[in-house]
Parts: C-alpha cells; sequence; structure tokens
C-alpha cells in the first residue's frame, strides 16, 4: 500500500514528521518498507533556459534549442509552438520516467541529438495545459535556472510504502491508515463527507441480486451528463504517487475513492447496459467476456458476473468488461459499489489469473457498511469534475451487517503477555482503535468496528493490546520451564556422525536442490522396474529442469562435477546427504530416503612437493567407504561383488556395500556413457549409501579388547597365482583356516610385470602370530603356519615366488 | 713476567675480537688456552719462578685466563646470532607442511548446527517431519484454510491438490503436538520450498522452527529466549526489536529485528538504510492451533518462531548472493 503523506495528514491531524510516522507505525504492526518521493519527475525536471532556437524544418515547426542548465548547455529538439529565447522552462534531463511511464531518452531528431526533453505542465502532471512547453519566467519571478521544478512550484510529497499483511484489509485506505495513526497518535481520523443526497432514488436502472451469498450489498449510483476527461493534476498526482494510473476523471474518481475509503467501485456507461438493468448472478459454463484488458476471458460456474439484461458486463470485483466501459463519449454512469464474498473472488481471481486492486481487497474483506458513503463520496467528486446531474441511488442490502461480540479477560491477557495491565487500560486501547466497550463483574465485552473482520477472539484481542501497548513495552523475561525426559527420536546425529566422518577424511560438503530434470534420473539408465523412476512431479515447476523431486543423489551429485570442471576445480571430492522421495500414489506424501552420495574425481592429493602426483582411483574410494563405515560403528559390514548391477556403473567395477546380510549402497566407477551425458568425460568414483539402513546396523556401542601380553611372531609370504585368484577369496581362506594363534593377515604388495609371467601376479601375504598364553617359539609358529602355507598354494594354485 | 702477561692477554682478547667465524675463534681458543697454548705453557712454568713471585703471578695468569674465556664466550654468543639459527646440511624445514585436505562442511549445515544447538543447551529437543507435506499439516492445521489471503504469502509448489512441497518447517509442530503432550519444546531444522528464484530468493532454503509449550508460557518468555538467541549467534550486545506482524498460527506475531550486524545501526546498503534486519518470525501459538492438537489452551500456552538459515549464514560471513550456496562451486564450499 503506496501511501501519499499530505493525502493522510488530510485525514488525520499529526504533529510527528514522515519518519517519526514511519517508525511508529512500523512498531504498531504497519510495517513502512521504505519513505519515496512521491513526485520524482519533478524533483528531475529542472529551470532552464532557453537560449537559442533554431528551427530544424521548413515549416519550422520542430527547433532545436540550446539550453542553458545547471550541468551546462544542453540541445533538446521542441515543437511547442511557445518556444522562444531567453525563456526559462522545465528541462527533463534523459532518464527521468515520466508521469505516463515512459523514460526519457536521448534521441537523434531531425539529424540532432536530442539530449532530454522540454515538458508541458500537462506533462509533468502541474495544473495548466498541454498546448506548450512549460512557461515559468511568466509565473515564478524567483525562479533560478537548476532549480528543481517541485521547489520552484512548492508541490512535493513523501510516499509510505507499507507491507499490509493479510489479516488487516482495512489499512489497505487512506482512511484506515488514518485510523491506525490516529490511535497511535492519540488523534481522531476524519472520514470525507459527501453532500449528495443519499435518499434520492435510482431512476432508469433496475438492480437484481440472484446471489445474495456472494452478493451481500450492492448499491447503484447514477449521474446523467457528465463530460468525459482527462483529471486536474492533483487527482492524477496523488493516484500516481499511490501506484494507480490515471485515466480519465470518471475512472479516476473510482479509483480515488478505493485507495481513500478501501471500497473497490466501478463506473458503467448507462447507454451501453441492455435494460438497462444490473443483474448479479453466477456465470453459465462457457460464458465469456472480453474485459477491460482487451482479452477475452472464458468464464465457469463458480464466478460471480454482474450482468446487465442479456450479458455479462463485468467479472464481480476482479475487472469489469470492454463493453461497458467508459470511454470520451460516454454521457451517463452508473457506479457500482458492492460487498462480494472474499473466497468467491479469490477463486475467480484465481482461475481467471487476473490480481486487481479491487479482487486483492475483496478477497481479503472490505468494511460491510461503507458501500453507500463510498458511492456518495464518488458521486460528488464526479459532480465537482465532470459535472453531470445525480439521477439517484439504489441499495441493495438482502445480507445487512450484523456486528460480532468478542468478550475478553484481562488477567488472561496479562497471563499471556507478562504485563500487569489494568482492564481499564485495555478498554482505552480498544476504544481508541473504534471498539465499543463494556465492563460486568471483570468481564470485558466488545464489539469490533465494522471493518475489523479479523478480531473473532479473546487472542485478537491480545494482539490488539499488546501492539498499542508496544512490543518494547512488554518485559523480557526467561520462562519458567518443565524438565522433559522423553525426547522425540531424531535421525539428525546419526546424519551428523556420517557428515563428519567424510569430512574428516578430506571431503567437502554440497547441497543441492531436491528437484532435478527428469532427464537427469533417466540418464542414470534405470530399469523401469526400479523404484527410482517412480518420479514424484510438481505441478507448477519452476522450469523442466527442476520439475521432479530426485529419487537418487547420483544426478545431483554428478551434475556438480559437472559444474565443478568447467570451473576448472579439477579435484573433488565432495559428498551431499539428503532426502530422496519414491512417489506412493496421488493424494498420500511419497516415500522419502535420507541418502548419502560421495564422488571423487581428479588428483588425489594436493598439489604439493610433498604427495605423489596421481589420480584417485578405486582403492582410494573404497578406502574413504570403509573408514566411513568403521567411523559409525558399522562392525559387520563388508564390501562385495554385487549381487545385481546399478546401470550407472561402469561393468565390473562395482561393489556392494553391505552391513551384515543387509545392502545399505553401493560404489565404483561412473560409467563413461553416464558421465558423458553430464558432460564429465573424467573416471569419476561414486558411492551411494541409504543412511536409514546404515543406521540400523550402527551402534553407539564399543567394545574393550584386552592389550596383547605376548610378543608376536610374523611371516611374509609371496605367491604368484593366476591372475583371476581374488584377493578377498584368498584372505578368507586364511581367516577360515589359519589356527587361532593366526591374529592378523594382510596383502602388503601385489605385483605384475618383470619376473611374473604373463597372465600371473604376484602377491604378498603378511601373517602374525601369537598366542594369549604364552610366548611363541619358533618351532610353535613353523608348526602352525607350514601346513597353511600349503593350503594356500593348493587351494589357489599357487607358486612360491623364490 | 706480569708485562708479559698483559701483552698476552691483549693479543689474545683483540685475536677474539677480530674472530669473523667460530673455527677461527675456535684456533684462537687452543693457540692461547690449549693444553699447548702460550697462557698454560706460562702456568706451566710456574715452578720455574722465584717462590715468592709464584703466587702472585699465578694469580694474574689465572685472571687473565678468565678474562680470555669470558671473551671467547662473549665473541661465540654475537658469532651465533650473526650466523642466525642452526642450519642442517640439506634439511629445509621451511618447506611447506604436508597437509590432506581438511575438508568441509557446508556452511548451510554448520550455521544450522550453531543454531540448533543454542537451543538445545535450553532444553529443546530435535524434531523432524516431511519435506514433501499434506496440504493439511502444512496450512489447515496451521489455521490456513483454503481460498485464505495468507497462502499467497508463500508461494506453493504443488504434487497434487492435497500434496505439497512444505513451504515451511511449521508442520512439524503440529506433527509433533499430535504424538507429544505438553510441555513441549522442540526445535526442527530442515528444507523448505517456494516457488522464487532471484538474487534474495532460491527456491528451496533452510528454516529452523522452535516451539515451547508449557503452562504460564507468555509473550515476555518469547522476547528473553529470542533475545537471548540474537546475542548468542550474533554478538553478545546486538539490539533486537519486536515488532508486530502476521502469521495465521501465532497470535499475537511478531517480526524480530536484529540492529544491522554490518554497519552496527547506521544505515547501510544490507539494511536498507533502516539499520535494522529482519531474521526472525515468531508469535504465541493461536489457541487454534492448539484445539486442532487436542491441547487445552485454558492450562496450557505456548510460542513458536522461525528463521531462515540463509539469511543468518549470509550475515554471518558476508555473503551477498543466496544462490551460492547451492551452486555447489568448490571454491565457495572450501572457504567455509
Amino acid at each position: 500500500m503506496l501511501v501519499p503523506s499530505s493525502w493522510l495528514r488530510q485525514m488525520v491531524d499529526i504533529e510527528a514528521g514522515d519518519s517519526e510516522l514511519a517508525e511508529a507505525l512500523t512498531l504498531a504492526g504497519l510495517e513502512v518498507e521504505a519513505l519515496e518521493p512521491a513526485y520524482p519527475w519533478l524533483l528531475r525536471a529542472q529551470v532552464a533556459r532557453i537560449s537559442r532556437v533554431e528551427p530544424l524544418d521548413e515549416d519550422r515547426r520542430m527547433a532545436a534549442c540550446t539550453v542553458e542548465t545547471v550541468g551546462g548547455e544542453a540541445v533538446v529538439a521542441c515543437g511547442a509552438p511557445n518556444v522562444r529565447e531567453g525563456m526559462l522552462t522545465a528541462f527533463v534531463p534523459p532518464g527521468t520516467e515520466m508521469p505516463d511511464g515512459k523514460e526519457v531518452k536521448e534521441a537523434r531528431v531531425y539529424g540532432i541529438n536530442s539530449a532530454g526533453v522540454l515538458a508541458s505542465e500537462y506533462e509533468l502532471l502541474l495544473e495548466g495545459d498541454a498546448k506548450g512547453i512549460f512557461d515559468i519566467s511568466g509565473r515564478y519571478r524567483d525562479a533560478m535556472i537548476g532549480q528543481s521544478i517541485s521547489e520552484i512550484t512548492g508541490i512535493e510529497d513523501t510516499v509510505l510504502e507499507i507491507g499490509v499483511t493479510p489479516n488487516r484489509p482495512d489499512c489497505l485506505s487512506i482512511l484506515g491508515v488514518a485510523r491506525e495513526a490516529a490511535a497511535i497518535f492519540d488523534s481522531s481520523a476524519r472520514c470525507p463527507e459527501s453532500d449528495v443526497n443519499g435518499s434520492h432514488p435510482l431512476e432508469g436502472v433496475s438492480i437484481t441480486i440472484k446471489e445474495p451469498a456472494l452478493c451481500a450489498r450492492y448499491v447503484g449510483a447514477s449521474i446523467g451528463g457528465v463530460s468525459v476527461a482527462p483529471s486536474p493534476g492533483w487527482l492524477a498526482r496523488r493516484l500516481l504517487a499511490s501506484g494507480v494510473r490515471p485515466i480519465n476523471n470518471i475512472v479516476d474518481v473510482t479509483n480515488y475513492v478505493l485507495l481513500e475509503l478501501g471500497q473497490p467501485l466501478h463506473a458503467f456507461d448507462i447507454d451501453s447496459l441492455r435494460g438497462p438493468a444490473i443483474v448479479v448472478r453466477t456465470a453459465v459454463d462457457g460464458e465469456k467476456i472480453v474485459t477491460l484488458d482487451g482479452k477475452e476471458r472464458e468464464l465457469s460456474e463458480a464466478m460471480l458476473l454482474i450482468c446487465d439484461r442479456d450479458r455479462p458486463v463485468a467479472v464481480a470485483g476482479v475487472m469489469g468488461g470492454i463493453d461497458s466501459e467508459v470511454t470520451e463519449k460516454t454521457r451517463n454512469i452508473l457506479i457500482e459499489s458492492a460487498w462480494f464474498a472474499p473466497s468467491s473472488i479469490r477463486r475467480t481471481a484465481k482461475a481467471l489469473k487476473l490480481p486487481t486492486e479491487a479482487s486483492y481487497r475483496f478477497e481479503r474483506g472490505v468494511d460491510p457498511t461503507v458501500q453507500k458513503k463510498a458511492a456518495l463520496r464518488a458521486v460528488q467528486l464526479v459532480l465537482e469534475l465532470a459535472g453531470g446531474t445525480f439521477k439517484g441511488v439504489r441499495d441493495e442490502n438482502p445480507v445487512p451487517f450484523t456486528p460480532k461480540r468478542v468478550n475478553f479477560r484481562p488477567d488472561r491477557i496479562n497471563r499471556l503477555l507478562g504485563t500487569r495491565l489494568p482492564g481499564s487500560r485495555m478498554a482505552e486501547i480498544l476504544a481508541a482503535l473504534g471498539f465499543k466497550v463494556e465492563e460486568r463483574d471483570g468481564i470485558f465485552a466488545t464489539v469490533p468496528p465494522p471493518f475489523r473482520a479479523d478480531i473473532k477472539g479473546e487472542e485478537d484481542i491480545v494482539e490488539e493490546v499488546a501492539r498499542c501497548h508496544g512490543f518494547t513495552n512488554i518485559p523480557t523475561s526467561s520462562p519458567v520451564a518443565t524438565l522433559i525426559v522423553k525426547r522425540p527420536q531424531s535421525f539428525i546425529p546419526f546424519i551428523d556422525r556420517v557428515r563428519k566422518g567424510l569430512k574428516c577424511q578430506g571431503m567437502s560438503e554440497i547441497i543441492s536442490y531436491s528437484f532435478v530434470a527428469p532427464s537427469d534420473l533417466q540418464a542414470l539408465k534405470l530399469s523401469p522396474e526400479d523404484e527410482r523412476t517412480m518420479v514424484v512431479r510438481l505441478l507448477n515447476p519452476l522450469g523442466e529442469d527442476q520439475s521432479v523431486m530426485r529419487t537418487s543423489l547420483v544426478p545431483c551429485m554428478l551434475s556438480t562435477v559437472s559444474r565443478n570442471i568447467r570451473r576448472r576445480n579439477l579435484s573433488q571430492a565432495i559428498f551431499e546427504v539428503g532426502a530422496v522421495f519414491i512417489n506412493q500414489g496421488a493424494g498420500v506424501i511419497p516415500r522419502e530416503h535420507q541418502m548419502c552420495c560421495a564422488a571423487v574425481m581428479g588428483r588425489r592429493y594436493p598439489e604439493s612437493w610433498a604427495w605423489p602426483d596421481r589420480d584417485y582411483d578405486f582403492f582410494d574410494l573404497k578406502g574413504l567407504v570403509e573408514n566411513l563405515l568403521k567411523g559409525v560403528d558399522c562392525d559387520s559390514f563388508s564390501l562385495d561383488l554385487p549381487s545385481s548391477a546399478e546401470p550407472f556403473y561402469e561393468n565390473g567395477t562395482q561393489l556392494d556395500i553391505r552391513a551384515g546380510e543387509v545392502l545399505v549402497g553401493s560404489m565404483g566407477q561412473i560409467d563413461l556413457g553416464v558421465a558423458k551425458a553430464f558432460d564429465i568425460s573424467e573416471r569419476v568414483f561414486l558411492m551411494d549409501i541409504s543412511l536409514e539402513a546404515l543406521a540400523q546396523a550402527s551402534s553407539f556401542r564399543k567394545n574393550f579388547v584386552p592389550l596383547d601380553r605376548f610378543p608376536s611372531v610374523e611371516r611374509d609370504l609371496s605367491v604368484i597365482f593366476d591372475d583371476f585368484v581374488r584377493a578377498k577369496d584368498v584372505l578368507d581362506f586364511i581367516r577360515k583356516n589359519g589356527s587361532d594363534e593366526l591374529v592378523c593377515s594382510y596383502i602388503f604388495d601385489v605385483y605384475k610385470g618383470k619376473q611374473v609371467p604373463a597372465g600371473k601376479k604376484s602377491m604378498g601375504i603378511h601373517f602374525v602370530y601369537r598366542a594369549k598364553d604364552r610366548t611363541l617359539s619358533e618351532q610353535d609358529v613353523e608348526r602352525l603356519h607350514a601346513p597353511l602355507q600349503h593350503a594356500i598354494l593348493k587351494e589357489f594354485g599357487g607358486l612360491l615366488r623364490s | 713476567m706480569e708485562d708479559r702477561l698483559r701483552s698476552i692477554e691483549d693479543k689474545a682478547i683483540k685475536a677474539v675480537r677480530q674472530a669473523k667465524d667460530q673455527e677461527t675463534l675456535e684456533e684462537i681458543k687452543v693457540r692461547f688456552l690449549g693444553r699447548k697454548g702460550i697462557l698454560t705453557g706460562i702456568l706451566k712454568g710456574l715452578g720455574r719462578l722465584p717462590r715468592q713471585e709464584r703466587p702472585k703471578v699465578g694469580k694474574l695468569a689465572n685472571e687473565v685466563k678468565v678474562r680470555i674465556e669470558r671473551a671467547v664466550r662473549q665473541r661465540l654468543k654475537a658469532l651465533e646470532k650473526e650466523a642466525g639459527p642452526k642450519v642442517i646440511k640439506g634439511f629445509d624445514p621451511t618447506l611447506p607442511g604436508r597437509t590432506l585436505p581438511r575438508g568441509h562442511l557446508h556452511p548451510i549445515t554448520t550455521v544450522l548446527h550453531k543454531v540448533c544447538s543454542i537451543f538445545e543447551r535450553l532444553g529443546f529437543s530435535i524434531a523432524e517431519g516431511p519435506e514433501i507435506e499434506l496440504d493439511f499439516y502444512n496450512f489447515e492445521a496451521l489455521n490456513i484454510p483454503p481460498d485464505h489471503p495468507a497462502r499467497d504469502m508463500q508461494d506453493t509448489f504443488y504434487v497434487d491438490d492435497k500434496v505439497l512441497l512444505r513451504t515451511h518447517t511449521s508442520p512439524i509442530q503440529v506433527r509433533t503436538m499430535e504424538v507429544m503432550k505438553p510441555p513441549i519444546r522442540i526445535i526442527a531444522p530442515g528444507k523448505v520450498y517456494r516457488c522464487d528464484s532471484d538474487v534474495t530468493h532460491t527456491p528451496m532454503f533452510h528454516q529452523v522452527e522452535g516451539l515451547m509449550v508449557d503452562r504460564e508460557v507468555s509473550f515476555a518468555h518469547l522476547k528473553g529466549i529470542l533475545t537471548h538467541f540474537a546475542q548468542e549467534i550474533f554478538y553478545r550486545d546486538t539490539k533486537v526489536r519486536f515488532r508486530p506482524s502476521f502469521f495465521p498460527f501465532t497470535e499475537p506475531s511478531a517480526e524480530i529485528d536484529i540492529q544491522c550486524v554490518m554497519c552496527r545501526g547506521g544505515g547501510c546498503r544490507v539494511c536498507s538504510d533502516t539499520g535494522w534486519l529482519e531474521v526472525l518470525g515468531a508469535g504465541l501459538v493461536h489457541p487454534q492451533v492448539l484445539r486442532n492438537v487436542g491441547i487445552d489452551t485454558e492450562r496450557y500456552s505456548g510460542f513458536a518462531f522461525g528463521l531462515g538459515i540463509e539469511r543468518i549464514a549470509m550475515l554471518k560471513y558476508g555473503i551477498n548472493d543466496i544462490r551460492l550456496f547451492y551452486d555447489n562451486d568448490l571454491r565457495f564450499l572450501n572457504q567455509f
């Protein structure tokens, strides 16, 4: 809501300056978001002297005027008849937005560069005419070059830009803001009165309300013989400062009263109404109307219409029809001032995608008692500005307004606010806001004013008291709270352990949007049976590339890798934790899974003298995964060959991540084709884990193992195996067949190349033997190790390497 | 003999003072004080002197020896100072350390942790809820019926007419109160969605919702808790301003401004010259919301609040474009 300060002050006396007023309104709940000059063009337009006039064409219609401005000389093309050398006029520099919405630009006119314009009073929305440029010398003796037009004319104002919350439609008018200001500053608001005779019956037009549930009141007032013309400067300026573009005196009056009293009005050209009649009814499906903006609208059954005898002439509370529009030729008008049901107007405006100043107010609720007053106020202004004769008014009010009653208990209010205000003080606050208040036996009964539809219960009274007393004046204290022993279950601590487990290994966390492009999910080549193809699609996405909810973090990860490659971030170790969504059908919420996805690519180590220069490989990622799983105390994990292949890994590089028997995720190298779909040509290694499954398998429990008391004996074994022999099989065999004294075995070396025949590999295995109760002798170990060594060679067809 | 000793002392001290390096100094020391040194020779020859001269010369010789030794020590210190710290050949301790990448949490995660931990210290517990919600929990249970203009305050992504992407973390309030009886103190972090995208809005962002329901909870308590929070997360002396606002699920409703962290209230671009920054929305829980979950509004009251994590993170770190959070450029992420 844009509120010109001078207009507000016309309706309420306040001594405070604009910024003090703004602060006070803000602290009472009407947030003043900005204070802006009301007529910026009058501040930019400046007094300039025409020093030379040179004709630009033979007819001497257009001239190149050299003007002295405060910033030096400028040459401006001008076609005004009253241009003369030595004249003081209004020069508007380029970059200025004029009242008609057009920006002044430097332009090439008749072969010269015209650096601005010389403006008429009419163009500047001043009171003069459009016949020539503003002749300042004749009117303002003391005007000096460089002074703004605002300064010499004294026409200036400030606009308060107020963010009105949806519960306060009454403040969508100057009167409403004036009432609030009056309550704050202990003043009173003046409502402009009309001296038009409200009992003069309407002549010549019938009014019928067929839907009283949707239209509780319809006031029609008629004026004959008006002269449609542009509005005077003061009116046009006020409208513009309030964000409404002036059109003609009749339409401008309806908008002026809308802003002043908050009651949307509409003016019909009576001569275009068939009947002439007004019928308020709902639309027939498929019925059509061309609205004032020139667009044909198809109407549906639930929409409320204003019709004449035969056809719709307006979409009620939203926009008028073009056929009954007031034009320059209009002589006789009907002013409509009605009350429509908020939700009906809201649905219609939404369905037609046509939010207007009128619908905005109707859907929030206008004062149900102001319709006739607003109509008569408009009549008065029309008579003043456009002449004509008043032809009477008709007030159809099938559902009269009944005031509400709301009780409150002062002690309850004090308990809720933490204050100690006497009931009488609360009553005062409410009285200043227009409430009627009566006290009986400690219970206060109030009748809120008709414009306060938001006041429904005691809690609303609490708020009125709190904001008018001032939030600042309410004490600040600490609650006395009950200790809560039973706490809600939360998954977040586990997710944080995972985050830290990856961060500690040098990875960076990313957060990507939960919505992705369908093509990104398709790029994973998932089979149609895969539940990750059951996507949730948004009805109103911002774009196709954000139109479905992700069913996997993998596309987010690959998009991020790709984006970072394009930004030359060529060493990446990143992870994300977040939800994925599996569709469960219409009307129910999807299944959400918390997942963790990580990817590595590019250089393994920082570029430094201290580190080897090599890229991430499969085993770097495998190590990260193993560390992560140990870090969350998942003791039973294993990384095994996959039971079923994820289609987005390079064939043969995938491992399943299991906790016990449960599959919790997978890891591998991203398939080159899939990577290409994300514009990646580098090798990317990726892990994808379900956090719910992992959490199930993890514990916070640790069991202490006593420290060793006896020394160990160690053995190394180098064997040449066939290439296809798998490390895991060998290690599993050793674990299964080794004696109790074999406490540890690991692979310390894998070698292919010189001295190893083709198709073979050399594997170095380290064994650690230790007994719990004694020191093992060499002979003891030999007795344990020799048969195991033999068994290994036999089982896997290995040869001892000499 | 005494003259000879004096001249030896003069020569020795002169030589010591002129010594250019530690090796030369060592040579000088050996030449005068060593086992075969000049002074040692004299001391050894004491026996040949007449008996009555011996003590006097001996004493003098010792004094000379002490003075030369002191001069050598002083010179050695000076030379060491000149030469600087000790260097081992072939070992350069000034080479950069062998650091591994540190790893980084997303700044949003870090700020979420900070916010939650402030409230956890006050006895609030973490609660969660689904990101794709029913209209019922996101709107209706929060006193926002269909066709209510308050729905315009939040541009909603819909999945169908009953299901939507939650526009705030407030539905967690309702879900918690459905299963917990008062007293309740929860803090609920999470992602929220609104169809809005520009320099100051991303279609997905993070909120933290807080709720406290107990006997005798008042607006004064809300002020106390949130003032404490603002001063913990920003500065100890941050000024906090409560001003009336509107949310359908709280009444009275408040917006909470802090003194601008950039200009400290003087007025700047970040606070649009107001000196204040809006950081929280809050209010007493609307009795209708409590009634919806069967809580007796005469026995219990509560307050709720919500804040946007991106906004806090932008203010804390001086980030000027909200879209950077979801661009995931490593040059950005690795700063945190």
